[in-house]
């Protein structure tokens, strides 16, 4: 009952904002019906055109592109995160002497990087890919590295006394712990690739969803821009539940944690 | 802070070793380096030897370096002064002969119990579907048979205490050594567990070095309890011979007479130390330095 009832609360929010969108635009009570076309469309013109783009086959080769340059990005920047992550772990001096360029290259804004990347990789989906990597990379990197880092000591020391040999170690102990800490960033370095891939087709390229959008806001069509962005949402929502599905699978071992929001 | 006045350590060294002995700790002193530069002696000039067979509890007070003998035992510290022998043998790096029951938990978290068992025959080369039989078969034999696809966050305290010792057990090893295993638990859990203990230990009795700061459990269990004093550079204080027959159930056992008079004659030198401690830890609280 509880639940019927926040759901209910829930859609109400979404039919109020929608009313009043259509309101504002539609009458002439807050200006001219034209202006206010212009700068904010209307709801059913951006659901007729969400629901055209959906049903024909461009939108999905645009999304193909969109979802491969994530990916990409996502698998690329895991692994050489994974890889560094572990090399400065157990490293102390590596760690040391490269710890205040990381933490420079971690603070600098990776979008000023898009257009030495467009220049460099080209106009193709490298160059998304490229840009994804560099939010994906740090954010696994550092994750890995604490996983590493803060293994319990007790549990080392008993994987020890068990006789485990260093192989054995880091197949036993230091792996399942780096990789818990990178699953407990899933969401963000996920959310991160496709930042990457959205950003760097919105600055430059011929295909996927920051693409289309850029297209259509170049010639003022707010339709297409709006459609454009509750395309791209219900993507992301959908990727998103993926990676949900994904990190129940992997994380079973784990006490149901607090963090998330949905009923378990 | 008598016990500095005592003979050097180097002096007790050579008697500290008799033949066949599992584990001989001769003349021990051990040192930590602290983070600050400074330095910490916890304990010094032990001589503990322990027995193929035996069953040593040690007990004193809060602090006194109880789990650094152990570690040293283990092998997971290595003495500043003084020589670990284990079967007559000078020990090197880890005590591959030795399990070990920690007081945290030290189980890993992403294995089931079952896997947690199972890893343990894995440096030893058993093969996978050996391991598996086996590990049911200890499992079972900790009355965790039902429990062998659970996560250790799954499990009550006890029941992971079960594992860990299934984890140890399972390995055969030569020497025990146990640090305050059952501290965390309940009264009546750490009664069934002790119980469970004295039933596995029985049966092929290993030496078992066993540090706990409850000295009833120490007696309800031992063959000899230790007692040591009060840290830093504590000492071992006294040696007790427990001669109650075996086999016991350690909550009859303590009813009996014989048990009152061994835990009056401990009591009497191990509250000496207690108070001392306790004295120290308020003067040491002033200072803010504290053992690692």
């Amino acid at each position: 009952m509880k639940r019927l009832k926040l759901l209910c609360l829930q859609i109400l929010v979404m039919i109020v904002f929608l009313a009043l969108w259509h309101v504002v635009t539609t009458t002439s009570l807050f200006g001219d019906v034209k202006t206010s076309q212009f700068f904010f469309s209307t709801p059913l013109a951006v659901i007729a055109r969400t629901v055209k783009e959906l049903s024909g086959p461009a939108i999905y080769w645009h999304l193909g592109i969109t979802l491969t340059e994530t990916v990409l990005a996502f698998v690329i920047g895991s692994a050489a995160g994974i890889l560094f992550g572990f090399a400065f772990a157990r490293n102390a001096l590596l760690s040391a002497v490269f710890d205040p360029y990381i933490k420079a290259a971690n603070a600098l804004p990776r979008v000023v990087l898009a257009p030495i990347f467009a220049l460099w990789f080209g106009l193709g989906i490298w160059s998304k890919v490229a840009l994804g990597f560099t939010l994906v990379f740090f954010i696994v990197f550092f994750n890995v590295y604490q996983g590493v880092r803060e293994v319990s000591p007790t549990i080392l020391a008993n994987a020890r006394m068990l006789g485990m040999n260093e192989r054995q170690l880091f197949r036993h102990v230091y792996w399942p712990s780096a990789l818990t800490w990178m699953f407990s960033s899933l969401h963000t370095s996920v959310g991160f690739a496709l930042v990457g891939a959205v950003v760097g087709e919105y600055l430059g390229s011929s295909a996927g969803l920051g693409y289309k959008i850029h297209e259509a806001e170049s010639v003022f069509d707010v339709t297409g821009v709006f459609a454009g962005m509750v395309i791209l949402t219900i993507f992301v929502i959908a990727i998103d539940a993926l990676v949900t599905l994904v990190e129940r699978r992997l994380l079973v071992w784990r006490p149901a944690q607090s963090a998330t929001t949905t009923a378990t | 802070m008598e016990l500095q006045d005592r003979p050097q350590a180097g002096a007790g060294a050579a008697a500290g070793s008799p033949d066949g002995a599992a584990v001989a700790l001769a003349g021990v002193d051990i040192t930590f380096h602290l983070a600050d530069g400074g330095r910490y002696q916890a304990v010094k000039g032990i001589d503990l030897s322990v027995s193929p067979g035996e069953f040593v509890s040690i007990v004193g007070p809060t602090g006194c370096g109880k789990s650094t003998l152990l570690n040293a035992a283990a092998g997971l510290l290595a003495p500043s002064a003084g020589r670990v022998g284990i079967f007559g043998k000078p020990l090197v790096g880890l005590n591959r002969r030795a399990g070990y029951l920690f007081q945290q938990d030290a189980l890993m978290p992403w294995k089931t119990a079952l896997d947690n068992v199972k890893v343990a025959l894995e440096p030893m080369g058993v093969p996978e579907r050996e391991a598996a039989q086996r590990a049911r078969e200890w499992l079972a034999r900790v009355g965790l048979s039902a429990f062998v696809d659970r996560y250790p966050h799954m499990l009550s305290g006890g029941q992971r205490k079960r594992v860990s010792l299934a984890q140890m057990l399972i390995r055969n090893p030569e020497i025990i050594l146990m640090d305050e295993p059952f501290g965390p638990l309940d009264a009546q859990t750490r009664q069934i567990m002790g119980n469970l203990l004295l039933d596995l230990w029985s049966r092929d009795r290993k030496a078992l070095m066993f540090v706990t700061h409850d000295l009833e459990e120490a007696i309800a269990l031992s063959d000899r309890v230790v007692v040591m004093s009060a840290g830093p550079a504590a000492g071992i204080v006294a040696d007790y011979r427990v001669a109650l027959p075996r086999p016991r159930d350690i909550a009859d056992i303590r009813l009996e007479k014989a048990f009152h008079e061994i835990h009056r004659d401990i009591w009497s030198s191990l509250r000496v130390e207690v108070q001392k401690a306790y004295a120290m830890g308020e003067g040491r609280e002033l200072v803010g330095g504290d053992a690692p």
